[in-house]
């Protein structure tokens, strides 16, 4: 039995017979009173999403889950494969388990895989992630009068990110993957 | 001209954030002393912290005072400072709570703001809140924000008849919350007491209706969600007030009750509760207690997280963005796994 407080991204909690994986969680707790944790978790057979607040002193029942470092390889559209960086074995995901993280990816990216009973369920991202631009085209004159000092940016792996307007072609910038916020460039 | 668009996403360096810090906390003392109040410096190590379940003080042991803790809220401080005599005190200082973990709305140590003052209610506290909300935005030449707009004033009670259907929350038993909750697919506990239960309905299906452009003060609590507030002419509900930046929850305000009996008859039900938990209990602080029956009635108080508005008013997503020491960089990145 686990509580509530120790909930992760990739944590899998047999709830009301069915197995659930954490998609994200946060902490609340109102002025006066207990402290909940809101947990949007994903059922592992459906993929359907439903968000539940636990209490603090609640128990959950969490399943063992191995957490192991793996390298994003491709995918076919469908199905997300990874290599375990120990033991060369792949895994597939599929995208619905793994969609808010998909955007993210990029070839040789070393992700944590959630395992639970040999099956891949889960992937937690690095906070950030380092990326080249693709294509930053410049800031259009008068943007900054109006008050805009960022612009969208494409990265090498077709995401979007508003970035500085310094920001050019083929420079590196850190993103957040918290936020999908930009957060710094990277000087070589 | 700046406004909160201009500065979101884009890093801001450690000399504009103590820049930043600066202007605002300026704001903040240069509002209150014109205005006559008095700044107080209270300790930030006491024997008795807030005694709240929900709160886990960082606790210390010194070597010539034995068991101390840091305090979660200059809040009984200032209260005996009330009684002693004093009716228009802030304080401005650092605060600490075990959190958890942190994340983009929690830190173990923050900055807060807090104020009473004898004679004034949540009515005027509230005007006066954005008052200083003001100041604040304009020492940072803040001009366009949501929160600069007028802001929603709604009663809990007008919330729950229009998002959930339930008339007179005030009124309703724990099992006809229960029964609403379950018929909504909404997760409940055996343990759950009547504020939990109010709690649940509340997250699930008044908060996200919370809107985005501007600012909402929720007013007007049920009695169990505010029992330190004086109670509303209707005794159903309680002055007590929370300003909300779309769901980030800005401060927490009351008109204060100050029935020391009450006070102490809260105090067991936390020590009991905190037990319970496995917590550590704290011996009830006397002093305050002897002292509240001299405070003022009605006093206004309330208590803003420095913080949280700063990273409202500038457009950041995460506390890191205007702290100059985050956590992260006090202790490394958390673990992933």
């Amino acid at each position: 039995m686990s509580s509530p407080n120790d909930i992760k991204n990739g944590t899998v909690i047999r709830y009301e017979g069915a197995l659930w994986v954490v998609v994200s969680f946060q902490r609340v707790a109102p002025g006066k009173g207990g402290s909940f944790v809101r947990t949007r978790m994903k059922n592992i057979q459906t993929g359907k999403v439903v968000e539940n607040n636990f209490k603090s002193s609640e128990t959950l029942e969490f399943e063992e889950v191995m957490y192991l470092k793996m390298q994003y390889l491709f995918t076919d559209g469908q199905l997300y494969t990874f290599m375990d960086t120990q033991s060369y074995e792949q895994v597939e995901i599929s995208k619905e388990l793994i969609e808010e993280s998909v955007p993210y990816l990029k070839e040789g990216l070393e992700v944590t895989v959630s395992m639970h009973e040999g099956r891949a369920l889960a992937v937690a991202l690095p906070k950030k992630i380092e990326y080249t631009i693709a294509s930053a085209p410049p800031a259009v004159k008068g943007d900054t009068a109006s008050g805009n000092v960022t612009k969208e940016a494409v990265m090498d792996n077709d995401l979007k990110v508003q970035v500085p307007i310094f920001i050019k072609d083929g420079e590196k910038i850190l993103v957040n993957t918290d936020t999908g916020a930009y957060s710094e460039r990277v000087n070589n | 001209m700046k406004s909160a668009e201009t500065i979101s996403t884009v890093q801001l360096r450690s000399p504009q954030i103590a820049k930043i810090r600066m202007d605002a906390l300026s704001a903040i003392r240069f509002f209150f002393v014109s205005r006559d109040f008095v700044e107080v410096e209270t300790p930030l190590l006491v024997a008795s912290p807030d005694m709240d379940p929900a709160l886990s003080p960082l606790e210390v042991r010194l070597k010539a005072g034995g068991k101390a803790a840091l305090i979660t809220s200059p809040e009984y401080s200032l209260k005996k400072l009330l009684g002693s005599g004093m009716k228009k005190i802030f304080s401005l200082n650092k605060v600490f709570r075990d959190e958890e973990a942190w994340d983009e709305r929690h830190v173990s140590e923050f900055t807060m703001v807090e104020w009473y003052e004898a004679g004034a209610d949540y009515r005027s506290g509230m005007r006066q809140t954005r008052e200083l909300i003001l100041a604040v935005a304009t020492a940072l030449n803040v001009v366009e924000h949501p929160l600069l707009k007028e802001w929603e004033v709604k009663r809990m009670e007008e919330l729950f008849a229009e998002n959930l259907g339930v008339e007179q929350v005030g009124l309703r038993t724990r099992e006809e919350l229960l029964a609403r909750a379950r018929r909504l697919d909404i997760h409940t506990h055996e343990s759950d007491s009547w504020s939990d239960v109010f709690y649940r309905l509340y997250l699930a299906k008044i908060e996200p209706t919370l809107p985005t452009d501007r600012a909402t003060v929720i007013c007007d609590y049920p009695l169990p969600q505010a029992a330190l507030s004086r109670p509303c002419p209707d005794g159903v509900y309680a002055e007590r007030f929370e300003l909300f930046s779309g769901t980030l929850e800005l401060c927490n305000a009351f008109t204060e009750l100050t029935d020391a009996d009450e006070q102490r008859r809260r105090f067991e039900c936390e020590r009991a509760e905190r037990e319970r938990l496995g917590k550590t209990v704290f011996p009830i602080d006397e002093e305050l207690l002897r002292l509240l029956p001299s405070v003022q009635n009605p006093t206004f108080g309330n208590a803003l997280g420095v913080d949280r508005l700063l990273m409202t008013l500038l457009g950041a997503k995460s506390l890191d963005e205007i702290l100059l020491f985050p956590p992260v960089r006090l202790f490394g990145p958390p673990s992933t796994s």
